[in-house]
């Protein structure tokens, strides 16, 4: 292979060396130098049809296109005069021409591109005369999209990434001239495993998702960093949050897991985190019945008390892979040196599936962190097979039982055959963060203590995904504030206290905990956060 | 900043409680001689006439068809600074209005009757009206839902919005 060559060029007065044969567009958006543009995407082949990213290049008449327009030696571009100002201003006016006035209906509004340009380059002043023209809205293309043709400035994104990321030809431009609009073909609707991320790409409200639609106004929802946990690929996500709970879950760009992309699969892992499927409070069954709600670390503290009195072998753990590396790591110490038992299970889900792929991104294993806990059971030498509980609970050798369940139920479909063998120990000491109506119903002699857990927003943390790629992620937002994360329920299992971590004043403001687009002081005065608002 | 003091050693108080004295009698005599220019009134059996442009209870307006006219866009509760407009939006099944409030209330005891509302609608949904006498027994009485905003007995059958959205169609914009 030939070395990497760089070639010399100026963008805007700054002198850049860039790999040759890297476009325009693709020189500024890695050089963090802003231009206008619709149908570019990075994730996606060149259209050049929304000639918006205009720049001048010294020694052509015209301005050009970036998207398309490769760097050459020496090449002097420039998108801020106002000569390629005038060229947007132009372009964005014939976008706007048939484009509806319902930003006030609109869900994009706050996030749009349309909004953003106007912001920055828009006319103020249209003089199109023409009546608009009036197309289909409220079109349902599918079971996860609705379509407002009205709003599409036919920039082809959607449609080029149905034919070149999931290669099912579903979106397609029908009719000429200005009747044209995007649509699907008859008996054929948008329907795949990615749909939604044709929603995301949208530069403008056209394509809505019908999970978030008119829940929320954008602007009313901050945005977190954090890591899907809705299979094994471990995909970089965004999730969308307000007091009220999660309302959303996007995609972020990290070339070396998920590239642009998420599935749909993985945006509703935000269910299981809102409150109404939560448990809430601690709550123990004991002496046939359900007794009155209790605090989390009453509950904790109780189940510490019957699991030092009883010995190392009669003491069981149950882990699935929906944990983070840093609560294995606390539960499997604290079980290994404080309890003195090597009974700590794996608890596998759709076990026949697990090695599936689809090829792009949703993996069979629907489970964050399998390696990372194979990782650290392996650590602590624990080979125990999940046979052994089983004959262990039968034979009464095991008489307590401490599970830690999983936050996405519907992924373990085995969970009441095996909350029936759960149950059957004689103290079973359950923490989850879903609520177990499964487990409300039962009746017997046994004692159960249900521990209410955080989930995977609300806690720091690691994955390890299939790759054996650690990602770590911080906490965006609480929402059931007495659940425990398992390194705190380990801590008080063990009988000490939650050891808060110190931060002093110099670790908290330095440059590690600042986001990469936190808007600084001088974003603010040039309006830059407007801008960048819900950008991919 | 700087602390006054007032040197008050030899003030004399006498001659500033007479001339107290002096204006209300003054006010006394003239309000009994002259009653039909008194400025206090008997309320209730009277009443102010504030102008019609007061700004005081919202209304929500209706269109032609006497359906509410807000769109549910939340900029009125975004704007609002006394944080007291919650809305809940939902999907109309006419895909031309596309989204409507299922729930629009109004804590009026919140309320700082700024008007920002009124300020920032698109749509000329939501307007301060003139009425500004609203007793309640309790705090539930304050919060306004839709059928009181936009349909209480004072309002007729609804005030009807300047801004249709079909007239608008109809002139091609």
């Amino acid at each position: 292979m030939s070395p990497i060559t760089l070639i010399k060029c100026t963008i805007n007065g700054v002198e850049l060396e860039v790999k040759q044969g890297k476009t325009i567009i693709e020189a500024m958006s890695e050089n963090a130098q802003r231009i206008a543009h619709y149908c570019w995407h990075p994730g996606l082949s060149i259209a050049g049809v929304c000639r918006l990213c205009m720049v001048e290049i010294e020694g052509n008449p015209r301005v050009q296109i970036a998207c398309n327009t490769v760097i050459t030696e020496g090449m002097k571009i420039n998108n801020t005069s106002a000569k390629v100002r005038d060229a947007v201003k132009w372009g964005l006016d014939f976008h706007l021409i048939n484009h509806p006035l319902d930003c006030p209906v609109c869900d994009q509004a706050g996030e749009c591109g349309l909004q953003d340009q106007y912001m920055e380059y828009g006319k103020y002043d249209p003089e199109m005369a023409e009546r608009k023209q009036r197309k289909r809205k409220v079109v349902d293309l599918g079971p996860t999209i609705v379509l407002d043709s009205e709003r599409c400035i036919l920039c082809s994104r959607c449609v080029r990434f149905t034919s070149e990321i999931t290669k099912t030809h579903e979106l397609g431009i029908f009719s000429r001239g200005d009747h044209s609009e995007i649509g699907t073909h008859d008996g054929k609707p948008l329907d795949n495993k990615y749909s939604l991320n044709t929603v995301d790409i949208c530069p403008v409200g056209a394509l809505t998702s019908k999970d978030f639609r008119f829940k929320q106004r954008v602007w009313y929802l901050k945005d977190a960093d954090t890591i899907c946990n809705g299979c094994s690929t471990g995909c970089n996500t965004k999730v969308y949050f307000n007091k009220e709970g999660v309302f959303r879950v996007k995609p972020r760009v990290n070339m070396e897991v998920n590239g642009h992309w998420m599935c749909d699969e993985g945006r509703d892992t935000y269910k299981f985190v809102n409150k109404e499927v939560r448990l809430l409070k601690g709550q123990k069954f004991a002496n046939g019945t359900w007794q009155a709600e209790m605090h989390a670390g009453a509950a904790v503290k109780d189940a510490h008390l019957a699991l030092s009195q009883a010995s190392g072998d009669s003491i069981a753990v149950v882990l699935t892979g929906q944990h983070t590396v840093e609560e294995y790591e606390a539960i499997v110490s604290t079980f290994n040196d404080k309890f003195k038992t090597k009974n700590v299970f794996h608890w596998v889900n759709n076990k026949e599936s697990f090695e599936s792929f689809d090829g792009l991104l949703l993996r069979g294993d629907k489970n964050p962190n399998t390696k990372g806990l194979l990782d650290v059971l392996a650590k602590h030498g624990i080979s125990s097979q999940w046979k052994n509980l089983e004959e262990g609970l039968k034979s009464g050798k095991i008489t307590h039982l401490v599970v830690f369940g999983p936050e996405n139920l519907p992924v373990f479909p085995d969970l009441q055959q095996n909350l029936n063998i759960f149950a059957t120990a004689k103290n079973l000491i359950y923490f989850t963060s879903a609520a177990i109506p499964q487990l409300k119903n039962h009746a017997s002699s046994n004692q159960i203590t249900l521990i209410p857990l955080k989930t995977y927003v609300e806690k720091d943390g690691t994955f390890v995904n299939f790759q054996g790629k650690a990602q770590s992620f911080k906490r965006a937002t609480t929402i059931v504030s007495e659940a425990l994360t398992g390194v705190e329920a380990a801590q008080l299992l063990a009988g000490s206290e939650i050891r808060i971590k110190q931060v002093t004043e110099k670790q908290l403001f330095t440059s590690a905990h600042e986001r990469k687009d936190q808007v600084q002081l001088e974003h603010r005065k040039k309006n830059e956060f407007v801008f960048n608002r819900g950008r991919l | 900043m700087a602390v006054v003091t007032k040197n008050n050693d030899n003030a004399w108080y006498l001659p500033g409680i007479f001339t107290g004295l002096v204006i209300t009698m003054k006010h006394l005599l003239k309000n009994l001689f002259n009653k039909k220019q008194m400025i206090t009134l008997n309320y209730p059996e009277e009443k102010h006439e504030y102008s019609p442009r007061f700004k005081g209870n919202h209304i929500l307006t209706v269109k032609k068809d006497g359906a509410i006219r807000c769109t549910a866009c939340m900029l009125c509760a975004t704007n609002c600074p006394a944080d007291c407009i919650k809305i809940t939006a939902s999907e109309h099944p006419d895909a031309q209005v596309e989204k409507f409030p299922i729930a629009y209330e109004i804590d009026m005891l919140r309320c700082v009757f700024c008007g920002f509302c009124e300020e920032a609608c698109p749509v000329d949904a939501i307007r301060l009206g003139p009425e500004w006498q609203t007793p309640g027994l309790n705090g539930a009485n304050f919060i306004y839902d839709i059928n009181q905003l936009a349909y209480r007995p004072a309002l007729k059958g609804g005030i009807q919005s300047v801004l249709d959205d079909q007239d608008r169609h109809k002139a091609g914009i």
